[in-house]
């Protein structure tokens, strides 16, 4: 696909791209904007038992949304 | 209204588990917890299910609020699961009072050491009055050796729960 040179490549959003991925996406941002990337990765380590949030199912998925959220809640008020 | 005349909130100390006086999922906690020496490791794994988890923001009249809840849980067990599973908002325990009282064992985690202790209280508990009891672990620990991130880990043990 050829993009427009006046078009980030970042900001780019595929059409088929889920809603809940890109609820996903922005969590993983503000998580690693407020420096807890690390739990993130401990919850879905021990507690899922995946290394990448894209292995669990999407039910499982919203769960772990909605641990991050509270997650977020937590440590960044 | 809440009931408060056997209200006790006591610290028992960590010397109690170590003498064998607590229940053994908890002390088995403690033991790999302190064994790994408040870290992070493969050995919560097996842990999770028990605990809730909760951040380092504390005041004098308030505990952290809560981000993770185990499927097994004591704190899942007596608020239940939509109360476990709600993320709108920080998410606390649904009575004030219990919240106030059990604020001084998360700043003794935090800035001292873990915090063992024994509660008997009445709860309201969605319109349903409850007199629980219950003992309680509850660990400062770090995700990684050198994270500046610490949150506390909350064992509770439910001994006896019933609805008055």
């Amino acid at each position: 696909m050829q993009m427009s040179p006046y078009f980030k490549s970042a900001e780019y959003v595929h059409e088929h791209v889920q809603p809940e991925d890109r609820e996903l996406a922005t969590l993983k941002s503000e998580v690693d904007k407020h420096n807890l990337t690390e739990m993130w990765d401990m919850i879905l380590t021990l507690d899922y038992e995946v290394n990448n949030v894209r292995e669990l199912s999407r039910e499982t998925r919203e769960e772990f949304c909605g641990i991050v959220s509270l997650l977020l809640k937590a440590f960044s008020k | 209204m809440l009931t408060r005349n056997r209200t006790v909130f006591t610290q028992l100390g960590t010397d109690a588990i170590e003498k064998g006086l607590a229940d053994p999922q908890l002390s088995a906690f403690y033991e790999s917890m302190m064994s790994s020496s408040g870290l992070v490791s493969e050995k919560l794994r097996e842990h999770m299910p028990y605990l809730s988890l909760c951040s380092d923001k504390i005041d004098n009249l308030t505990p952290p609020p809560i981000f993770y809840v185990g499927r097994r849980s004591s704190q899942r067990i007596l608020f239940g699961e939509e109360w476990a599973m709600q993320h709108d908002e920080e998410l606390r325990t649904p009575d004030p009072e219990l919240e106030h009282a059990s604020a001084e064992a998360y700043r003794y985690a935090l800035e001292e050491q873990p915090y063992y202790g024994y509660a008997r209280t009445r709860l309201n508990v969605g319109g349903k009055i409850l007199d629980i009891a219950f003992e309680r672990l509850i660990v400062a620990l770090r995700p990684t050796p050198n994270s500046d991130r610490r949150f506390c880990a909350y064992f509770g043990v439910i001994q006896d729960l019933q609805q008055l």
